[in-house]
């Protein structure tokens, strides 16, 4: 029989009693643990949703979504403002154009499902009656007059960068499956066709074709894995600008910013000096967005931790406090047979700690089943505000970059309630907290508890 | 031997200052059997607090065998009660939660003796009391308030201390077994030399013990 053992036997004295405190211990201990693997597991997605954003910002013209919408390129002056823009480390600028089937020798690879015939057949007709009223060449009126509806024929995609890497749509380098890379910053009549384009045409590493009546060489053939690039073209920025006519001009850079953190303040200065001209997304931002209703989920975890942990030490300490005003003469005898008050704290805190550990092994179990089910709950009741609050898509390339985006917004909802080693010892280590804050108070009651009051009939 | 001088307790209350103890001063020889009388609030209660180093006394003296208990410090008063003081309460005041046998085991645990040693001499203790094996085992709720007051004099004997302090050992008791409590305590003490000091309202008893004190007001005013 010592200090220890006999806490533990007075913890099982009443066991009524000992049974209502351990059950609602039990109870906030329980909602602590799944509070806090919600939590973990919430943040532990919204780091993975920042950090796969990367550091890059899109600058589109204004107005401009992919190939829809209107507004004027990015000019040579507006590409330099956004390189000597503090933080920006390098820059990608693009040049995308559709090439026809009267453009180019090549036939496209994208079949025209009953969506793209309907955009395509849309965009034709707006491109007719915007050359019509731009004073059109007589062949091009021509064709409008005698084909009303004219079938929709798929285009190809060129786009011309001034880094091959910018197309990839995973944001690691471009994979080339046979040929070299292009010089981006040359202007040379080279290319690298997708593959399902090649496959298409028969083209290999060193084969030819033509585009804007000129002959293109192929210097590689690369593979994405999205259709919608595979079936395109790459080539220099330059050589795409002058084939174009549009001397200087982009439809999309993609700005590098030096660190994460320097992200919102660059998308600042952009908005500020490129004004109302230019469309300015960064993928931070709109992981940012998209993860609000998780953080907000997380700090609603939080607060449900703090308040569980205060109303289990509010639990032990007002039960101790009971326990300890009840056995005020029995604290007095031990004191007055020599029980040192080190000792007599030590029963009472060993007492507290068992109808603790108690609390703590119940309520773990049952926050180890409960929380699961909690973190998807928790998370599913905010999906809906989820899917809503991730970002638009940026322009230019970004049309596969958008599609990157939703996933990961869609991914959001799926955020499994995972029990860590951590999360487990963070529980137990708040569990701990609790029974010395319960501890505590009655403990300066105990000392305070004269030995003399024994000699005091009641 | 046991010298109290000048001893004086007042309490602060709600009514202003009560001065339990007055200029107190007693002799009692090592061994010797006192008791105290008196009328109630006299002051009995608390005199036996402050010779146990229950209470501190506002001023004066008590010399136990050389040592003013009253300028220990609160750690060196609690292993004073420990191993020096030996307690027997009018209310027993055992531990409702332990058997007969660990609440004397408890006593010897803050006496400082080694565990596996507690139970033989706690055994032994309680079977020279008159308590059986089966009886030893009982928590004191299922003991008679004689077999408890037993129990709580083995525990008052277990570190055999210096001094026993009882306080109306036997109030709680009929006349015939407080007198088999008295004459236990008694012989107990005989055969080990202890000190013992009760306070009692049986004038009986009184009679039998080698000296009577008695309080009134505070004030010792007769000695025998
Ligand atoms: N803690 C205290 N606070 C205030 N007054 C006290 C305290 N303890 C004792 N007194 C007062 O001191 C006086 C002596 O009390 P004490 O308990 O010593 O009397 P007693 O002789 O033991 O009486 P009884 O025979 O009824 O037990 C009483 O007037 C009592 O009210
Ligand atoms: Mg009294």
């Amino acid at each position: 029989m010592n200090v220890v053992s006999r806490g533990i036997k007075n913890a099982l004295r009443s066991p009524m009693r000992s049974g209502a405190i351990v059950l609602m211990l039990a109870i906030s201990i329980g909602l602590i643990l799944s509070m806090l693997v919600a939590r973990s597991s919430v943040n532990a997605k919204i780091t993975e949703v920042k950090s796969s954003a990367g550091t890059s910002v899109t600058i589109s013209p204004a107005g401009v979504h992919g190939f829809d919408g209107g507004g004027d390129p990015l000019t040579a002056a507006q590409i330099t403002t956004i390189k000597d823009t503090a933080h920006v480390s390098s820059i990608v600028a693009t040049l995308s154009d559709q090439l026809t089937t009267s453009d180019t020798s090549l036939t496209p690879s994208l079949e025209l499902g009953l969506f793209g015939a309907r955009q395509q057949r849309s965009s034709t007709d707006s491109t007719s009656s915007t050359d019509s009223n731009a004073a059109a060449p007589a062949d091009s009126s021509s064709t409008e007059t005698t084909t009303t509806r004219q079938a929709p024929t798929p285009k190809t995609t060129v786009t011309g960068t001034t880094d091959q890497n910018s197309v990839s749509t995973d944001g690691s380098d471009l994979v080339l499956s046979s040929g070299s890379s292009i010089d981006g910053s040359s202007s040379d009549l080279v290319a690298l066709v997708g593959t399902s384009l090649a496959t298409k045409n028969s083209l290999k590493v060193g084969s030819t074709f033509t585009a804007y009546d000129k002959t293109i060489t192929v210097k590689g053939i690369f593979k994405t894995g999205n259709t919608f690039a595979d079936s395109g073209l790459i080539m220099p920025l330059a050589t795409v600008q002058t084939l174009t006519d549009q001397s200087g001009a982009v439809n999309s850079v993609i700005a590098k910013v030096d660190s994460s953190d320097n992200v919102s303040s660059t998308v600042t200065t952009l908005k500020s000096s490129l004004g109302d001209k230019a469309d300015i997304t960064s993928q931070v931002e709109q992981a940012a967005a998209s993860v609000s209703s998780l953080e907000s989920i997380s700090s609603l975890a939080l607060a449900g931790v703090v308040g569980a942990t205060i109303a289990g030490s509010v639990i032990v300490l007002l039960a101790m406090v009971m326990i300890v005003r009840e056995r005020r003469r029995e604290i007095g005898v031990i004191k007055a047979i020599g029980g040192s008050n080190v000792k007599v704290i030590g029963q009472f805190v060993s007492e507290a700690l068992t109808l603790t550990i108690i609390g703590a092994i119940v309520g773990l179990s049952l926050g180890i089943v409960v929380s699961g089910p909690m973190t998807s709950s928790l998370v599913s009741n905010q999906s809906s505000t989820a899917t809503t609050q991730a970002g638009p898509g940026a322009g230019g390339p970004g049309r596969m970059f958008k599609g990157g985006m939703s996933q990961l917004s869609s991914n959001i909802t799926q955020v499994t309630g995972s029990l860590t080693p951590q999360v487990f010892a963070a529980a137990v280590g708040i569990t701990l907290i609790i029974s010395i804050i319960g501890s505590a108070v009655p403990a300066w009651f105990i000392a305070r508890i004269r030995p003399g009051e024994v000699l005091r009939t009641e | 031997m046991l010298v109290v001088k000048n001893l004086t307790k007042s309490f602060n209350s709600a009514g202003g200052e009560v001065h339990a103890l007055k200029d107190v001063n007693m002799t009692i020889n090592t061994g010797e059997f006192a008791s105290i009388i008196g009328k109630s609030g006299s002051g009995k209660s608390t005199l036996l607090s402050m010779l146990g180093a229950l209470d501190v006394p506002t001023s004066g003296s008590i010399q136990v065998d050389d040592i003013d208990i009253a300028k220990l410090s609160a750690a060196k008063q609690t292993a004073y009660r420990a191993k020096k003081i030996g307690f027997v309460f009018q209310h027993y005041n055992l531990i409702p939660n332990l058997t007969a046998l660990e609440n004397v085991m408890l006593a010897l645990e803050f006496g400082g003796m080694p565990a596996s040693k507690r139970k033989a001499r706690a055994q032994e203790l309680l079977t020279e009391v008159g308590l059986d094996e089966d009886e030893q085992l009982r928590k004191p709720t299922r003991l008679s308030g004689g077999q408890q007051q037993r129990v709580s004099i083995a525990r008052a004997l277990a570190n055999k201390p210096a001094i026993v302090l009882a306080d109306e050992p036997t109030g709680n008791l009929d006349s015939e077994t407080g007198k088999k409590i008295f004459d236990l305590l008694h012989s107990l003490t005989r055969s080990e030399n202890v000190t013992i000091i009760a306070v009692t309202h049986d004038m009986d008893i009184a009679g039998k013990t080698d000296r009577t004190f008695r309080l009134k007001d505070g004030q010792i005013v007769i000695e025998k």
